[in-house]
């Protein structure tokens, strides 16, 4: 009773305290919408529309936030993507993925890259400070260190701790004891639901960021910082390495599904997997199923799996290889794909990678006829398995002028390394490189090259205007999740409500079982097992390994919805006015 | 005001059932049921309490010598990653958690179950360990949050077991620091 008492006291404090926007699971606005994992982050980013800040603005002020109420999730010692569109039309996808190290070999680590996952070794050179500075110079109207100034009260003032954030620590508290007590409650123990969090080493450093720009970061003191500590702890990141640290922007990739148009990042993240999903999706009558019909269940599932193996060739830093992007996330490409699908049985999970196709062959255009009747097949090498977290965090940002932010962010696992430097986590993407060295591997681990990962920040447009905006974290599973989104919406005709609530499944090449969120009807679990040879394994609803889905959905009136994800005690956020 | 500052007391410093809570003595062994972080939380307190312990997260009954402790802390907490990190699949830490219980119990140790990791540690697993061992508890130290079904106010009124609730898990120091001879 207490610690509701004292939830209610402060949740109170903070709502009259602050200016006049409006939170909850669900909103509806025609001032601009945020949707985000988490209530302060997603309150900071409205309070900042309702000063007239545009969607870019408070995309930046909302990124800093989860980096302080969510500091197990992401923050300035991550890296992202974000996918970006503005009013006037022109759209950017500025790609702050990290990178590996210059010192970083195989030849250093006398092992596997997953025995250094939670030491100084593991951190890559992070990327979301230079990719919140390429985003306030595509279009801000704010000055940075007002978009930083709420963080630092939040770093401050502190935040009560909520269920995910309690279970997180709780979950990671061994490690966390070993490489960051003073992180810790009184140094030494697990941050507890109606805590009051506060962080004023990280308030120090945002201070710094404010102040003196994103050279904080890179050059200046920070990067001292961190040199010091990876000297300290044997890590490979040096400060050369972050002054050589650049935020990468391009257009985003564009593909469409049904008469929307759907944009999204490049490599090294899922963006091509999910056009070319949708693609082969496009190919079906979804909107004669149900969500729950084991058949449809059964086409997506199959799909997913598909191009989650395509994804494991056809996915990594395009500044080291010659992908074949294009003929990834062509619809003749997709016909080829449709054609290993068995729509009455379901694929055995052990032949699931002698189901790899040939993007390369459409990288110059042709039919699937053409290519196919030529016969070529790809040459490839068995990949990598490997645990992705349910980390992460994604926002999705609508302003009144009509401008749009999609973007996710993270540190991998949950709190990365669990390496502590001036308040924040510092990331552990290099499991996301190869774990050992291997001839033709995408994704061996370089220096200077950035890891494969899947998070997917995406915007959909219907007729030039932007319809809908969302992502998700989850590892493994996100790609699924925003695949069934786009499904529920479009396919379904859900609201957005609806699409985030609806249990989720998973398509995954290295799970052998089909996983999915209780909530589906008995006979559709019968089905997918007795008749198409599924083997099912159900989570509780609502499930965080599912990730944490946010949406915000734009009327043809222009009224916005914001969905927050409430599979992490998220929240969406408007200004009053 | 007064209530609420007798309701703080009351969850702040341990709240118990009619049943005499039994005196405590050390040296502790404390240890893992279900490899969750709980044990860790539990013995970080202990450290607190100055609580003279040892921790071992996976000891089996074969290498738990009941000469040289006076109480069992059992902290109950099923983690599929911690399992997975220890090796063990979760029908053998049933197993071994309910052997470790029996040895004590046949030599007159008290057994104490804590669960400290509130309401999000208490899937099926963690109360299958639970249910294995409450008829061993000489006593229950239990987070208010780890209770809000009551399944612990149930086990303790069922085997006439005494049950203390803390608040946080900070104020599981003054519940050792009253309950524990040492």
């Amino acid at each position: 009773m207490k610690r509701v008492f004292t939830f209610l006291f402060i949740s109170v404090l903070v709502l009259t305290t602050a200016l006049a926007v409006v939170s909850g699971s669900v909103v509806t606005s025609k001032y601009g919408v945020v949707a985000a994992a988490n209530e302060y982050a997603a309150r900071i980013g409205a309070e900042i529309l309702e000063r007239g800040g545009n969607a870019l603005d408070a995309a930046i002020a909302v990124s800093f936030a989860l980096g302080v109420a969510e500091p197990y999730a992401s923050g300035i010692g991550g890296e992202g993507y974000a996918v970006v569109r503005l009013a006037n039309g022109e759209r950017y996808a500025v790609d702050f993925k990290s990178v590996a190290p210059a010192l970083a070999s195989y030849d250093k680590i006398n092992g596997k890259l997953s025995s250094i996952k939670y030491t100084a070794k593991g951190a890559c050179v992070p990327g979301v400070v230079a990719g919140a500075a390429e985003v306030w110079k595509i279009g801000a109207t704010m000055p940075w260190a007002e978009l930083i100034k709420p963080s630092i009260e939040l770093a401050r003032k502190g935040l009560v701790v909520n269920e995910t954030f309690a279970s997180v620590v709780s979950d990671t508290y061994e490690r966390l004891l070993e490489n960051a007590p003073e992180f810790l409650k009184e140094g030494m123990l697990a941050w507890e639901v109606g805590d009051i969090f506060t962080n004023p080493a990280l308030a120090n450093t945002l201070e710094l960021i404010a102040k003196e720009g994103p050279a904080a970061f890179y050059k200046g003191k920070i990067a001292d910082d961190i040199e010091r500590f990876m000297l300290e702890h044997e890590g490979f990141m040096r400060k050369s390495d972050l002054e050589n640290y650049k935020a990468v922007v391009r257009e985003p990739l564009h593909g469409t599904y049904r008469g929307f148009d759907v944009y999204v990042p490049h490599p090294p993240v899922s963006g091509p997997q999910l056009l070319a999903i949708l693609n082969i999706l496009e190919n079906f009558n979804l909107s004669a199923f149900s969500w729950e019909d084991p058949l449809a269940v059964h086409i997506i599932q199959q799909v997913l799996v598909l191009e989650d193996v395509d994804r494991r060739y056809f996915i990594s830093d395009p500044d080291f290889f010659d992908l074949p992007t294009k003929g990834f996330i062509s619809k003749e490409y997709a016909k080829t794909r449709l054609m290993e699908l068995n729509l009455s049985k379901a694929m055995d999970p052990s032949t699931y990678f002698d189901h790899v196709g040939n993007a390369y062959a459409f990288e110059e255009g042709g039919t699937y006829e053409e290519v196919l009747l030529e016969g070529v097949k790809v040459s490839s090498v068995d990949p990598m398995d490997g645990y992705e977290f349910p980390s992460t965090t994604h926002f999705s940002v609508v302003d009144k002028y009509g401008n749009a932010v999609a973007w996710t962010q993270t540190l991998s696992s949950f709190f990365g390394t669990s390496m502590y430097v001036d308040g924040f986590f510092l990331n552990n993407e290099i499991g996301n490189f190869a774990s050992t060295y291997r001839e033709g591997d995408v994704i061996n681990l370089e220096p200077g090259k950035r890891p494969r990962t899947t998070i997917c920040p995406t915007i959909i447009e219907k007729d030039g205007k932007v319809r809908y905006v969302l992502g998700t974290p989850g590892g493994g599973r996100i790609i699924s999740t925003i695949t069934q989104l786009v499904v529920d919406l479009i396919d379904f005709g859900m609201s957005p409500e609806e699409a985030v609530k609806t249990p989720k499944f998973v398509g995954y090449a290295f799970y052998k079982d089909l996983r999915m969120e209780k909530g589906f009807p008995e006979t559709t679990i019968r089905f997918l097992e007795e008749v198409l040879g599924h083997k099912v394994k159900l989570y509780e609803y609502p499930s965080l390994y599912f990730g944490g889905p946010n949406i915000v959905a734009v009327k043809s009136d222009g009224t916005m919805v914001g969905v927050g994800s409430i599979r992490r005690n998220g929240a969406a956020a408007c200004p009053e006015r | 005001m007064v209530l609420v500052f007798l309701t703080f007391n009351i969850l702040a410093f341990g709240a118990t059932t009619s049943t005499q809570v039994p005196m405590l003595e050390a040296p502790v062994m404390v240890v893992s049921a279900g490899q969750s972080p709980g044990a860790l939380q539990f013995s970080v307190v202990a450290k607190m309490a100055k609580l003279p312990h040892t921790f071992e997260k996976l000891l089996r009954a074969e290498d738990f010598d009941p000469t040289k402790y006076k109480t069992l802390v059992l902290v109950v907490g099923a983690s599929s990653k911690g399992l997975g990190a220890a090796g063990i699949d979760f029908e053998a830490e049933v197993k071994r958690v309910v052997a470790l219980a029996e040895k004590a119990k046949a030599h007159k140790i008290p057994i104490v179950i804590c669960h400290l990791e509130g309401a999000t540690r208490r899937g099926p697993m963690s109360d299958r360990i639970l249910d294995a061992l409450a008829a061993y508890a000489s006593i229950f130290m239990v987070k208010t949050s780890s209770d809000e079904d009551g399944k612990f106010k149930s086990l303790s009124e069922e085997f006439k077991v005494p049950l203390l609730y803390f608040q946080k898990t900070s104020d599981l120091k003054n519940i050792i620091q009253e309950h524990f001879v040492y």
